[in-house]
């Protein structure tokens, strides 16, 4: 039995309303106790008076895993060489910046006192190669979201009229068959629209083959995901993604999820208005209003930052298009698997460049004018805005304005004079941050036992030195326990375990497979059976990770 | 997974014997070696039967002379230890034999390349350079209309891709499979499979193979509507070439195929180049892919797995103790020529054909390998997908297969022995 004692630090934990006050946490067997029972012995006391502490941050879309990921990898030796990770006597060799190798991402991430972090694009078919890569993740939690919409088989229901049961029973099937914690759609309906040589589709617009909009799908799976209970909204990405005026169509998608919960990623990319010279502008205002009056509205930023990135989407329509702005000049695009697709393309936002520099100043026009901290998440949509060692920069951004204004002098100034970042004053504080990035995105994905520090969650607690300079601060913090093992001390991985994978298991019935089976038999290239992935494969997979299941409320 | 509880048949096998991986074989276990009699091909019911046995009697060998696993792996241990890079080869794995031989190519300071990777790394070469627009199987299965076959049959590495992915029954989309059009480029291939159900033939452009870049700069001139100025390109009519490129033009989804290792090495990058500079153009007004074919002999579980795990793709060396990549100057038989490494481990458990290099001093294979000579250590481990579970990534890169247990046996598979040997060279560090 190991009990660890952490006494005297400034608890910061915003689900139980602690704000900043001195306590001391016991921990025993990897979970958080309230006090110790008789005969307990402390092995290991930490005095952590005046520093602060939280739950581990949780990045809930941050894409370390899965085949466009290791495309990315395989497609940029150059952005390795000057990133090595090398070996120690705990930690293996490997590198990246943008597009790092899974040890480098989980030491890197832990020593950021990060410990968990999910992967928002899994393509079903391809949900073992994701989960693989995420078991060769070290230390963090990982889990996934499977991509829907432009799967042939839903398209399918949905032409054929099925019953919402029937698309809800489908969508639970996909949720067991691989392994994930939640749904996303990726430009509805468009991956599929793509393969016809459609080259755009608004939310109106029909597939050619289909004759499904992207309304519909947004409409039938928000439904699906709210009705099984799923704890997370469905994961939006919405239409047009990256296009000059889109922000009408991300507006009418919240319409279309018609008060249902609903969650829009990277949604710094999906807010751009038309007006002035150039016609590109921020939509900013428009967006946060909206999310401000819809409180079924949750949505992550995708904030850009400058230097070299790769950008991976399963979003091929857009990454094609993309790939003219390609740098360096090269791309991958794929269909894949009458399912999705997906696209990689690596990208250098410039601050002396208008667009890029107007998107940086979106993102933050966005963080800012949002009110509900529950309801607005710290990402960079790894790697696709930026790489996630970013985040303490971005941290930095959001809580300190004369910094931000600072930053703001040196951007284009046409980009600068387009933004009303300067007018904004608000900094977010400590517990806002510890919201944006611990307690919110643990109740938005429903880890009950995740993000906070009350007595029977599981012990992922971060220490860090108060320092006026939130940057070093958080890019390094003093301890970071892992499920109760020190994992983490002054910024250096000190010891590697292996985290656990959280999914949900909605009920359903399994009747689907009745008509899942043949299809798969007449048009698929494996058989039904093959593509499941059961909980013994999936530790497998996994590497020995862990199956965690997460509750689902049914609604229907 | 058997059809009745009384049966000795296992149905929706997948194969690990190609790169295509299908997964629609029934496999009889109730022999002394497994037998498929469902699905399946000449090389899956050859490779079942070979090492479908439980190799009974089947010892690890030190010099010559039977070992424990124990003493083989602390032998192994001890070599690599002593070496300043050994190379890891052959890398004929499962995803987990090569997750474990990663980790031990990490704390040993070595090099890990496959069998085909000097094919290999110029295919990556052109990821590298300029990217790709590619497809997978069953989008083929269901999308393709004009399908060109560049300098390869394919069946003769992956015999059930025309069986499988072109004249199936049906297809969700139009053209019926039964009219689709095939082309092949270059000659000496087998055709026969790209004869369609009701008769009719493929077209074949007959030239020589090795000029395939000609070949390809023709099509791509003419897709660019570029003047070409020879009467007969290749000792083909110009009018074939220009009905080519039309038909690419006006096909909704036309697909682009081929296997690296059958282009001449050298023109592995540049006839892959020259394929994507054409699906590009295509792209401007339809929708064209290439589709790229391997994975034999799991060489895209070594791939995959290198490079997510450090980032680079094989022939990387980790002697520094960070990762350096340089796919030329890594390549097995350029070390062993000019002595950069002293020691090649040979791992294989997926291949008991292709013999390891001489200088293999250590070889970790199936017991059916025949060996030239007898090496310094001799490990027999079991296979996947016929001793025990795994996976196994398709050609295409569009799934990962689960591999199943169908055949018991008192070998260690190649992570488990992987894994012993990472934990001895910890020892010998400590």
């Amino acid at each position: 039995m190991s009990v660890i004692k952490l006494t005297g630090g400034r608890v910061i934990d915003p689900a139980n309303g602690i704000n900043d006050q001195v306590r001391d946490i016991y921990v025993k067997d990897g979970r958080i106790v309230a006090a110790l029972a008789d005969g307990d012995k402390v092995s290991a006391e930490y005095n952590v008076s005046g520093r602060v502490v939280m739950s581990g941050a949780i990045d809930m879309h941050t894409h370390i895993g899965g085949g466009k990921v290791n495309i990315a990898r395989e497609m940029l030796p150059e952005d390795h060489r000057g990133d090595p990770v090398a070996r120690t006597e705990i930690t293996r060799s490997s590198c990246g910046y943008c597009a790092p190798g899974t040890l480098a991402a989980g030491y890197r991430y832990a020593e950021m006192g990060y410990t968990s972090c999910f992967e928002p694009a899994i393509i079903p078919m391809n949900a073992r190669q994701a989960h693989m890569e995420m078991g060769d993740t070290p230390i963090i939690d990982t889990g996934g979201y499977a991509m829907l919409g432009s799967d042939d088989f839903l398209l399918r229901m949905l032409v054929a009229n099925e019953d919402q049961k029937s698309i809800n029973d489908y969508v639970a099937w996909i949720l067991h068959s691989t392994q994930t914690l939640g749904i996303k759609v990726v430009n509805p309906g468009g991956i599929s629209a793509f393969k016809f040589n459609q080259r755009k589709l608004d939310l109106d617009e029909q597939n050619a083959y289909y004759g499904v909009t992207p309304r519909r799908i947004i409409q039938t799976l928000t439904r699906a995901v709210h009705e099984l209970g799923v704890p997370h909204p469905l994961h939006v990405h919405a239409s047009n993604l990256g296009v000059a005026g889109n922000v009408d169509t991300t507006l009418a998608t919240m319409e279309a999820a018609e008060g249902r919960p609903i969650h829009m990623t990277h949604i710094q990319f999906h807010s751009y208005g038309t007006e002035g010279d150039r016609k590109f502008s921020s939509g900013a205002a428009r967006i946060a209003e909206a999310i401000n009056r819809h409180k079924n509205v949750s949505a992550d930023v995708g904030q850009v930052l400058f230097g070299q990135t790769v950008t991976a989407s399963g979003d091929n329509m857009s990454q094609y298009r993309n790939a003219a702005f390609a740098s360096p000049k090269k791309s991958a695009v794929m269909d894949i698997e009458m399912e999705a697709g997906c696209g990689v393309v690596p990208f250098k936002y410039k601050d002396q460049n208008f667009v890029n520099a107007l998107q940086w100043a979106i993102g933050l026009e966005i963080f800012l004018m949002v009110d509900d901290p529950w309801r607005i998440f710290l990402t960079t949509d790894h790697p696709n805005g930026a790489p996630f060692t970013t985040y303490p920069h971005l941290i930095k951004l959001l809580t300190d304005r004369s910094f931000r204004n600072a930053m703001l002098d040196t951007i284009n100034p046409d980009a600068k004079a387009m933004s009303n970042l300067a007018a904004l004053e608000r900094e977010y504080s400590l517990y806002e941050i510890a919201i944006m990035t611990r307690a919110a995105p643990a109740r938005i994905l429903g880890l009950t036992d995740r993000g906070h520090l009350a007595p029977g969650a599981a012990a992922d607690i971060v220490v860090y030195t108060e320092n006026a300079d939130r940057e070093r601060m958080f890019e390094k913090p003093d301890l970071v326990f892992k499920d109760g093992e020190l994992v983490v001390r002054d910024g250096k991985v000190v010891k590697v375990v292996r985290g656990n994978t959280h999914v949900v298991k909605p009920e359903f019935d399994r009747g689907i497979e009745k008509k899942i089976e043949p299809y798969f038999r007449r048009f698929h290239s494996v058989r039904m059976n093959n593509f499941k992935i059961s909980d013994d494969e999936l530790c497998e997979c996994g590497g020995g990770s862990k199956l965690i299941p997460h509750a689902c409320g049914k609604r229907s | 997974m058997t059809n009745e509880a009384s049966s000795t048949v296992v149905t929706e096998v997948a194969c690990p014997f190609c790169g295509l991986a299908c997964d629609d074989l029934s496999v009889d276990t109730a022999g002394e070696a497994l037998a498929v009699v469902g699905g399946g091909c000449a090389k899956a019911q050859a490779g079942f039967a070979r090492l479908g046995v439980s190799h009974d009697g089947a010892s690890a060998r030190v010099g010559g002379q039977p070992a424990s696993l124990e003493v083989a792996c602390a032998e192994v241990a001890r070599r690599v230890k002593a070496s300043a890079q050994p190379v890891f080869a052959g890398m004929a794995l499962d995803v987990s034999g090569m997750r474990e031989v990663m980790e031990l190519a990490d704390a040993a300071g070595g090099v890990v390349d496959h069998l085909y990777s000097e094919i290999g790394w110029r295919s990556t070469r052109v990821v590298q350079d300029v990217g790709y627009v590619t497809t997978t199987l069953a989008e083929v299965k269901n999308r393709a209309d004009l399908i060109v076959l560049v300098g390869t049959d394919v069946v003769s590495k992956a015999s059930r891709f025309f069986e499988r992915y072109v004249w199936n029954d049906e297809a969700m989309f139009e053209p019926a499979p039964a009219a689709r059009r095939i082309v092949y480029l270059g000659g000496g291939l087998n055709t026969a499979a790209g004869q369609s159900p009701d008769g009719r033939a493929p077209e074949v452009f007959d030239f020589d193979r090795a000029r395939m870049p000609e070949a390809l700069s023709t099509l791509n001139a003419l897709l660019a509507k570029q003047p070409v100025s020879e009467a007969a390109p290749l000792g083909i009519e110009l009018a074939r070439w220009q009905a080519l490129a039309d038909a690419l033009r006006a096909a909704k989804y036309s697909v682009l195929v081929w296997i690296a290792g059958d282009f001449e090495p050298s023109q592995v990058d540049l006839n892959i180049n020259a394929i994507m500079s054409a699906v590009r153009t295509l792209n401007v007004s339809t929708r064209s892919n290439g589709l790229g074919l391997g994975g034999a002999d799991g060489e895209l579980n070594a791939s995959m797995v290198h490079a997510w795990q450090t980032g680079y793709p094989m022939r990387t060396s980790f002697a520094s103790g960070i990762p350096l990549y340089d796919p030329v100057h890594n390549g097995t038989a350029r070390l062993v020529e000019q002595g950069e490494t002293d020691t090649v481990v040979w791992i294989s458990a997926l291949n008991d054909k292709t013999p390891p290099p001489p200088e293999a001093k250590v070889v970790i294979a199936p017991p059916t390998l025949k060996l030239e000579h007898e090496p310094e250590v001799f490990i027999p481990v079991s296979t996947p997908g016929v001793h025990h579970v795994g996976h196994f990534f398709r050609g295409d890169k569009g799934a990962a297969l689960p591999l199943r247990a169908l055949r018991a046996t008192r070998l260690p598979s190649a992570a488990k022995v992987a894994a012993a040997i990472t934990a001895q060279l910890k020892e010998v560090s400590a």
